[in-house]
């Protein structure tokens, strides 16, 4: 088996939806930039030599429909010799096309994929602009159909996570975010987006460009009191707030992954190897206790423990599925959601997997650390993990 | 109307809680308005925005202010320092700034440097003469400048007191008396320039004697609440309840002043303040606003609350005594206010010698200050009715109970008799209204004639009509001849409720139409409310009996109207006004159009006693949102859009909000601001209807409804909110079978269907959830308490 090497990753800063710096930025536009400032940082590569651009996407339809990964290929590399792939594996996805590109170059069938997801949720409904369930599922079996909030409501009942408890998990997302922004530890594994304004002003058009390049999500302000005091928005009498769970964001991200050969080739210097990866399916109810069958099923085919992880971005979907993953695996706090997660930092659906990858990494060099786990609960009762190792 | 000025823009000077609200209902009527305020100091510099900050506590207020929210943008804020130059666009200047002449008449002095010469000016006060504010006024702003007084909250309350100075153009008079009616939607009257103007003068007096004599008497506070509201023509909140309202302040300000002024001793004792009044206010129980006043709400041990009321002697709230008499008994069984009055005001048993005395002093009072406050009876009656809620003005009461009787009674009292009602009784002349060809007069003493009651043209009031003009009538309605060729059908059920005898009414009017050769039809009703819904209790009366064949029947015979209202060989127009729920609003969902009162509050609100709109409301919403589809359009967003606002049983708070909803339709449908138009407009839409060549509509076939492609959305929206505890399972079954009904069933793909396929979808859904225990506990539980179930 040939090793997948990453070789280098960048990720947009991650904008507020649906009223954010990025709400106006399609999706298409917004991947292709980060993509052509990935490839501008590896001028040894003809970007024609780029076997696949896979992009992970959750809600691929209106601007990001159209097969959004060919149109990112086009838009970003200059030639049309390169083809694109649209992955949806809901949250997983921007990890899925990671594991994907890395499958592909171990088997041979490819020497240089950039992988990635976008996610724009500003312009797009959740779950899409036209759902249509299909009625007999919907009565055999309403809870495949929930949203993510009332799953995360189920969990917060089964495994006994209480308000308190969510409330302070988001706050402590918060603080580590806030603080990982003051020291400048998460601006290595951003580019800067140029996010165009046309807009009537006085009765004018008028062109207005900013550059966007600092995840807007964290809030130095929030409290406890602040946080106990927003109502539940997906139960009457439940316990997941606005506040507890994750953020709807726009962001994207991407990894470009080598075999041997060609790293050789052109005398590039890997950042790290991709490890291995582990997608589960479990009941939809309770959809967030994923991560708790993934890791293990990860960490197996990876030979490896949890001893062995030194660090974990667990996604924060929602507090109470994040702590109750936390518990039932027995994740070490100080190796978890170092910087925070989504909660403060955002959740661009199908961008996370791969925008998490890219904050892990360079953590571990920060560190000087080596083994990262990447691992989220999916959509419709999954999970996904995958491990990388910092060279 | 004639009118020397055509307004659209309107500068509210004063951002307080009249001003705020006042610029809110001049939007609600279409106009752009400048409110604006002064600039106030305060610790951390000088606040620029205080007209910004008090429209934004007016949006918040409840009842609203505003028809619809979408109207916020009608109005521009800004401060004296910055804006004033704005008046000079302005084609009316509204002052409602605090209540000191002094303040008045300096901002005065500002606005004339901005003022265009000939724009009208006025100031809403209550209590500062007009003539007192002319100081200092170029001639051009004397002639311009009158009073218009609103009373609050602007929007609900109908009355608006016009009152110019000795120096007012009088076309401004005229131009405001009739522009606050078509424009505003408000009864306006002309008072003269004394102290409180006409409803004040009457009203607080008519209260202050009150809180007198139930001090003289020892009669219970609660006692006079139950017996001082709706059973005899009064507001619901009676007398404490208004003056909790209201506040106590706010009431004792125009007593204290009406007492300043007193010449009388009658005024002088009346308005003088009684102890436990002057004792609640250093108390600071000033009503609503602090909480507590005549009533305190006390949370009792088990976390319910209990209103209590304030004993008056010890000064302490006490639980409330449940009043219980056989004249309260003899009373409920009468059903119009006039006769209930009649009846407590002759009786001997208490409080009816105490509601005697009030009323002969009432109606003594109003025709001592007769001449001096208004000078025609029907301004004193109309400015009552308007600003206080009362169903009937003083000499309307009088003409009901009996001139002679009031007059001799009035006499063996020791009550004053003013000389011109004494020349009446000598002239033989004993009323002070009558009916002529359907038109209100009332009896000018000066002229001895009897003269159309001004400003009415064109209102239609039925019960006028109902004496000469009925051409047919059941137990439960009424056909009249509005003339020109068009018929009028009217309910005259309890809350003009729908049953057989309207299903009767309405096939009676439309047969008699078709075949008799007229011009339309209106259907409009008299009373606070157009229709609180279907009869509850016969449904519930045949669902208990499980006489399902009934039913059926009676379901069919229902859907049979509404759609004849829509198909037949003459124009239907309805007249809305007040709540129109349910059955009422499916039967303006069929009109051919639709003339509402602004103040409609219409929905179709079924779910609430566990049922769905089976009066055709369910078929029509799906056909609307078939017709909305459009081409390339997300359907089951649109679907969803008319599936909520049946399922969550939204009410429209106003006409416009109707429209919103969905339940008018732009261009077919219109609102009047005056509610006492809508019967003379409906009448002429059905005219214009028939003269533009009305032919039958084809009944609809081409109704797109969605099948399983809609289904899912419903199963697992309605799940999900059952799931989130925001629906019972009873709620979710109803979902279901709305959502089976707009969708047409689980037919596998989308398809063209018929309206008579969806109403036996509809049929059947109404009958299957008759058939559940939930539904009729709800019917039962709304039946007896007036409130939805959620079980």
């Amino acid at each position: 088996m040939e090793t997948a090497y990453i070789i280098d990753g960048y990720r947009s800063a991650v904008g507020k939806a649906p009223r954010g710096s990025l709400r106006n930025l399609r999706a298409d536009d917004l991947g292709a930039q980060v993509l052509r400032q990935l490839l501008a940082k590896i001028p040894q590569l003809d970007p024609s030599r780029i076997d696949d651009v896979m992009v992970g996407n959750a809600t691929p339809e209106a601007e990001q429909g159209l097969n959004l990964g060919r149109m990112i290929s086009l838009m970003g590399l200059n030639t049309d010799a390169v083809p694109g792939l649209t992955i949806n594996r809901y949250c997983a996805s921007g990890l899925e096309t990671i594991a994907l590109a890395a499958a592909r170059i171990q088997s041979g069938m490819a020497d240089c994929i950039v992988a990635g997801g976008v996610e724009t949720m500003s312009p797009i409904p959740f779950g899409g602009w036209r759902l249509v369930p299909n009625p007999k599922v919907a009565k055999a079996h309403p809870d495949w159909y929930w949203g993510m909030g009332l799953t995360a409501e189920e969990v917060a009942r089964r495994y006994h996570i209480g308000r308190e408890a969510q409330d302070a998990f988001a706050l402590n997302s918060h603080q580590k975010a806030v603080k990982a922004q003051e020291e400048g530890w998460l601006q290595r594994g951003i580019v800067p987006i140029e996010v165009e304004d046309v807009s009537v002003v006085d009765g004018k058009r008028r062109l207005k460009t900013t550059v966007f390049d600092r995840d807007e999500g964290p809030r130095a302000d929030t409290t406890l009191e602040a946080l106990a005091g927003l109502k539940p928005v997906f139960d009457a009498k439940g316990t997941v707030t606005a506040g507890n769970a994750s953020q709807t964001s726009d962001g994207a991200a991407f990894v470009l992954l080598m075999s041997e050969k060609m790293r050789s080739e052109l005398g590039l210097t890997p950042r790290a190897r991709f490890v291995s990866y582990h997608a589960v399916g479990l009941e939809p109810a309770i959809m967030g206790m994923g991560p708790i069958h993934a890791v293990p099923g990860v960490l197996k085919r990876a030979g490896l423990t949890l001893n062995n992880i030194d660090l974990i971005e667990l996604n924060e979907a929602f507090a109470s599925q994040s702590l109750a993953v936390q518990q039932a695996l027995d994740l070490d706090p100080n190796k978890l959601n170092v910087h925070g997660g989504a909660i403060a930092l955002g959740h661009p659906l199908g961008c996370t997997g791969a925008k998490l990858t890219v904050q892990i990494l360079n953590e571990l060099e920060r560190r000087n650390q080596r083994y990262g786990l990447v691992t989220m609960c999916v959509g419709t009762g999954q999970g996904a993990a995958g491990i990388i190792e910092r060279l | 109307m004639n009118s020397p000025l055509k307004i659209n823009r309107i500068a509210v000077l004063g951002s307080g809680v009249m001003g705020s609200q006042i610029a809110c209902h001049l939007a609600n009527a279409g106009f752009s308005v400048d409110l604006l305020d002064r600039v106030v100091e305060s610790e951390s510099g000088p606040q620029t925005d205080l007209a910004a900050k008090s429209l934004q506590a007016a949006f918040k207020l409840s009842p609203d202010p505003l028809f619809s929210p979408s109207l916020k943008s009608r109005i521009r804020t800004g401060n004296f320092d910055a804006h004033l130059e704005w008046i000079s666009a302005a084609d009316w200047i509204l002052e409602c700034i605090v209540e000191q002449r002094e303040a008045k008449i300096a901002l005065f002095d500002r606005v004339e440097a901005h003022r265009r010469p000939g724009t009208p000016i006025s100031t809403n006060t209550s209590g500062i003469p007009i003539g007192s504010l002319l100081h200092g006024r170029s001639a051009d702003f004397q002639s311009c400048f009158l009073g218009t007084h609103f009373f609050n909250p602007p929007r609900y309350l109908n009355l608006l007191e016009i009152i110019p100075s000795s120096q007012t153009d009088r076309k401004w008079v005229d131009f405001f008396l009739a522009f606050g009616r078509q424009f505003l939607g408000k009864t306006t009257v002309e008072c003269r320039d004394t102290p409180a103007f006409i409803a004040n003068r009457i009203g607080v007096y008519s209260i202050m004697q009150l809180l007198h004599q139930m001090q003289l008497l020892s009669i219970l506070p609660e006692t006079i609440e139950r017996f001082s509201g709706p059973l005899i023509g009064r507001p619901k909140s009676a007398t404490f309840r208004t003056a909790d309202v209201v506040g106590l302040d706010t009431f004792i300000k125009v007593a204290s002043g009406l007492a300043s002024v007193a010449t009388t001793e009658r005024e002088k004792q009346v308005f003088q303040l009684p102890n436990f009044l002057t004792s609640m206010v250093d108390r600071g129980w000033l009503g609503q606003k602090s909480g507590q006043g005549f009533f305190k709400k006390v949370k009792q041990p088990d976390g319910s609350s209990d209103i209590h009321i304030l004993d008056l002697n010890r000064m302490e709230y006490r639980p409330q005594e449940k009043y219980r008499g056989p004249l309260l008994d003899s009373m409920k069984l009468l059903d119009a206010p006039l006769e209930r009055l009649s009846l407590l005001v002759k009786s001997n048993e208490q409080p009816g010698p105490f509601f005697k005395f009030l009323m002969l002093d009432l109606l003594s009072y109003s025709a001592e200050q007769l001449p001096e406050i208004a000078g025609d009876v029907f301004k004193i009656d109309e400015a009552l009715k308007a600003g206080f809620g009362w169903s009937h003005g003083p000499f309307e009461i009088w003409d009901a109970l009996g001139f002679d009787w009031v007059l001799a009674e009035q006499k063996a009292a020791g009550l004053p008799v003013p000389n011109w009602i004494e020349n009446m009784q000598k002239s033989g002349q004993k009323h002070f209204y009558s009916s002529q060809q359907g038109i209100s007069h009332y009896r000018d003493f000066v002229r001895a004639a009897d003269i159309p009651v001004p400003g009415k043209e064109g209102f239609i009031l039925l019960s006028n009509l109902y004496a000469d003009k009925t051409l047919w009538s059941n137990s439960g309605t009424r056909i009249t001849n509005l003339g020109d060729g068009v018929l009028n059908l009217s309910f005259h059920t309890k809350m003009n409720s729908i049953g057989a005898e309207v299903i009767q009414g309405i096939h009676k009017a439309i047969d008699m139409a078709e075949a008799e050769g007229w011009n339309g039809l209106v259907i409009s009703n008299d009373g606070e409310n157009f229709s609180a819904g279907a009869n509850l209790a016969l449904i519930l009366m045949l669902a208990l009996e499980q006489e399902w064949d009934e039913l059926n029947f009676a379901v069919k015979a229902f859907q049979k109207a509404t759609m004849r209202l829509r198909y037949s060989d003459i124009p239907v127009v309805l007249a809305p006004h007040g709540l129109t729920l349910g059955g009422g609003c499916e039967m303006c969902l069929h009109a051919d159009a639709i003339v509402a009162s602004a103040e409609t509050y219409i929905g179709l609100v079924e779910v609430g006693v566990g049922l769905i709109p089976g009066g055709g409301g369910s078929k029509e919403f799906a056909l609307r949102a078939s017709d909305e589809f459009g081409e390339g359009g997300i359907r089951t967003n649109v679907l969803r859009n008319r599936f909520l606002t049946i399922g969550q049983a939204k009410v429209a708070t106003s006409a416009l909000q109707a429209f919103d909803l969905g339940i008018f339709r732009k261009g077919q449908d219109r609102f009047t601001m005056n509610a006492a138009q809508r019967i003379g407009l409906a009448k002429q839409t059905a005219l214009l209807l028939s003269e533009a060549g009305y032919v039958r509509p084809r009944m609809r076939e081409d109704i797109l409804v969605l099948g399983r492609e809609g289904l899912g959305i419903v199963y697992a929206g309605a799940n999900s909110m059952k799931a989130g505890n925001y629906i019972s399972e009873h709620d979710q079954r109803i979902s279901e079978k709305l959502g089976w009904v707009m969708c047409g069933g689980d037919l596998s793909q989308p398809q063209q269907v018929s309206e008579s396929y969806l109403l036996d979808l509809e049929r059947e859904a109404f009958l299957s959830l008759l058939g559940s225990k939930p539904t009729l506990q709800r019917i039962q539980h709304m039946l007896k308490t007036g409130k939805p179930l959620r079980n």
